[in-house]
């Protein structure tokens, strides 16, 4: 499972870029439009999946003949002035979807304003003008103020799938640690492992080794999807490049001497996409955030598996241990949605700031606000007392541990665990 | 070898054990019998020291009992299991390595003991895949491994057919003789009567006797006989010797349970009866340990 992940998850992706890519855009939607309408004198323009012919019959000829016809909808455009559409219907044997409903809605839309524009005076050419395309290419500035590229689009993501890819680990894992205890009270192993070592020793134990699994397969993970990721790289975008710069170099006025040709060459090759994600990945520095992550899955592990441990050792087989999943799993819930929700939208605000403090949350929060660049002392608090958070949870579920791997039978609440917290060794 | 000293152990709703006091001398078999409930499994759990008694102490070689002592005792639990799937070799290794063996004497030890219980071709065996006595087995093996000076065992043969039951009972005497105490917590009186030296009755939290077997046998003889016999005998005449207090007659035979009256003895029953009949059999009335447990539980309730 470990080596088959990444490839997974790799395959998945591709699959969903290449569908969101191709796939939808392949359906054209022909639409016959039947016009009432005297005041707009714009046409709709057919674009490449809705085609708009202008049709001389009848609203009720095309309604009777549609099914038989070629076209897929009706557009009908009654009379209304430019000022106050209305009336406009969209007919057809089957329910259009949002995206074909809402293409139809911006064309007309685009086509009132267009007429309107052109009424009030602009010309074509001015009105072709309106339209500019902006890029805002991002910089950050450091301290000595020098300037790095920087990306909103590749930090928005990164900072993402570290956060989710945290929730996941600790959640597997602290699961795995809760079933293991689990097992070894239904199979009763545990009453001769007590008589050989300390609970707390054999609690420590297999929190320690599921986690050295869970690095193992987690370095597996990134070692395998880097290398299929740059070998897929390298064979698909490579091409791409090429011809862009071919392309762009062919655009180049013909009779420049060759030096300017490679010059502009090069500046389009440099401007290419992914030239650009590369550099903007370089300027988060992936080591740091890999190290980070490391060091925040540790604790955040450590942290929630103490809790899956004394969960464990509270129930007799795994259906008891809904009702306590939920208390524990809600912090770890909240600091997944709202690090991907609010951290994301204001990672420098207040409460980015206090979700990725509190022990509870800040694996997560911390994850996802640390590509935007987090100051030194907030890191290194917020490590502090995720340490302190584990600590302790490790001492609370360890004193509830010890009582609960020997208990069979009680249904467990969380009253009859307050009190095993507090039984004398 | 090993002293409990006025024990007590309370739980949240109840108190387990209330001022329990015990010997077990070494070298001995020591059985732990009581009712359901009485607090057995709590002492054995102390001794192992899985729990800690709220006051009282335990003296194990002379010292208090401590984490040491651990690789000195050898514990079989009443509830038995072992990770279904882990190799039972394996895991019978790390079992005596978490109680201090090196890996080499470890492996030695665990050859030896499944030859020794025909068990050599289980090593790569998962648990999961043995039977239940089989698995029984392994861990009996598991416990006695490394060789502890106490081994305690809580309920050892049930769940062994009649043959394994034997071959345990026959390891158990065999590291008895080679120097090992055992305490031994059951509910078969049978395996009592053939096992034990010593014992201590539990019930209700409380020790309520202890002794050795044939010394608590001994209290309970009353002089009370069977007697079996053909021909004819008039019980209905008083005699000076004995009282009858049960007549059983069957074809060619009677059986006559009589009790002596003091200072007579049994040769006395025999002289009044040989003149008249023919005697088939002379039994004392010893009573079973499972008798006296009966009895000794129904007088405390």
């Amino acid at each position: 499972m470990t080596l088959l992940t990444p490839i997974i998850i790799a395959g998945f992706y591709g699959l969903m870029i290449y569908f969101s890519i191709n796939g939808a855009s392949d359906t054209v939607s022909r639409i016959a439009v039947v016009s009432e309408n005297k005041t707009l004198t714009e046409k709709l323009a057919s674009s490449k999946n809705t085609s708009y012919v202008y049709v001389t019959q009848s609203l009720a000829e095309m309604k009777i003949g549609l099914l038989k016809s070629n076209y897929d909808y009706i557009l009908y455009l009654p009379e209304f002035s430019l000022d106050a559409p209305a009336g406009i219907q969209l007919l057809g044997a089957k329910q259009p979807s949002l995206s074909v409903n809402n293409k139809v809605e911006n064309d007309v839309e685009g086509i009132i304003g267009t007429q309107k524009l052109k009424e009030s005076g602009i010309a074509q050419k001015d009105l072709d003008r309106l339209k500019s395309s902006v890029d805002i290419d991002n910089k950050k500035i450091s301290e000595s103020g020098k300037e790095e590229n920087s990306s909103a689009g590749a930090t928005t993501i990164i900072g993402s799938a570290a956060g989710i890819f945290m929730f996941m680990f600790i959640l597997l894992y602290g699961i795995q640690v809760m079933r293991g205890v689990i097992e070894e009270k239904t199979s009763r192993i545990i009453e001769i492992m007590i008589s050989s070592v300390k609970p707390f020793q054999l609690m420590m134990g297999k929190i320690i080794g599921i986690a050295l699994v869970g690095l193992t397969q987690f370095i597996l993970w990134i070692i395998l999807t880097t290398a299929i990721s740059t070998i897929a790289v390298k064979a698909f975008v490579s091409d791409k490049n090429i011809q862009q710069s071919t392309t762009a170099a062919t655009q180049v006025k013909t009779g420049t001497p060759a030096v300017d040709k490679e010059i502009a060459a090069k500046q389009i090759a440099d401007n290419s996409p992914v030239a650009y994600v590369q550099k903007s990945l370089a300027s988060l520095d992936i080591t740091k955030i890999i190290m980070v992550f490391i060091f925040y899955f540790i604790g955040g592990y450590l942290f929630y598996s103490a809790l899956y441990a004394a969960i464990g050792s509270a129930v007799d087989n795994e259906t008891d241990t809904q009702q306590f999943m939920m208390p524990v799993m809600m912090p770890l819930l909240l600091g997944y949605a709202l690090s991907l929700s609010v951290v994301n939208r204001d990672p420098y605000g207040d409460i980015a700031f206090w979700l990725s403090m509190i022990p509870f949350t800040s694996p997560i929060a911390m994850m996802v606000r640390l590509p935007y660049g987090v100051p030194d002392w907030q890191l290194a608090l917020s490590m502090i007392l995720l340490i302190g958070g584990f600590v302790g949870t490790v001492w609370m579920a360890s004193r509830i541990y010890r009582v609960g791997i020997l208990m069979y039978g009680k249904k467990p609440s969380m009253k009859e665990m307050i009190k095993w917290f507090t039984y004398k060794n | 070898m090993l002293s409990v000293n006025n024990i007590v152990k309370q739980y949240a709703t109840h108190r387990a054990l209330d001022d329990v006091s015990l010997k077990v001398e070494q070298g001995k078999i020591f059985g732990l019998l009581g009712p359901n409930g009485a607090g057995k499994t709590s002492l054995i759990r102390i001794i192992t020291q899985i729990t800690a008694p709220d006051s009282g102490e335990v003296i194990f070689n002379g010292q208090r009992l401590n984490a040491d002592h651990i690789s000195q005792i050898g514990y079989l639990p009443e509830e038995r299991g072992l990770y279904k799937k882990m190799e039972i070799g394996e895991q019978v290794l790390y079992l005596a390595k978490l109680k201090g063996l090196s890996t080499a004497e470890a492996t030695k030890r665990v050859k030896y003991w499944f030859e020794k219980l025909e068990m050599g071709s289980w090593w790569n065996k998962k648990v999961e895949d043995l039977s239940k006595g089989m698995q029984q087995k392994v861990q009996f093996v598991a416990t006695v491994l490394h060789q502890p000076e106490l081994i305690i065992l809580d309920e050892p043969f049930s769940g062994f057919d009649p043959v394994n039951a034997d071959v345990i009972k026959n390891e158990i005497l065999e590291l008895n003789k080679q120097g090992a105490t055992f305490i031994f917590s059951t509910h078969r009186m049978e395996s009592v009567e053939e096992l034990c030296d010593s014992i201590a009755l539990i019930h209700r939290s409380k020790k309520i006797l202890d002794g050795t077997v044939t010394g608590i046998k001994e209290k309970y003889r009353n002089n009370t006989y069977w007697v079996e016999y053909d021909g004819n005998y008039d019980t209905a005449t008083p005699s000076e010797i004995f009282d009858v207090l049960q007549k059983e007659v069957q074809p060619g035979k009677t059986k006559l349970k009589i009790k002596l009256r003091e200072e007579k003895t049994a040769n006395q029953l025999l002289s009044v009866l040989l003149p008249v009949v023919n005697i088939h059999r002379l039994d004392e009335v010893i009573p079973t340990m499972n008798d006296i447990f009966i009895d000794q539980v129904k007088t405390q309730n």
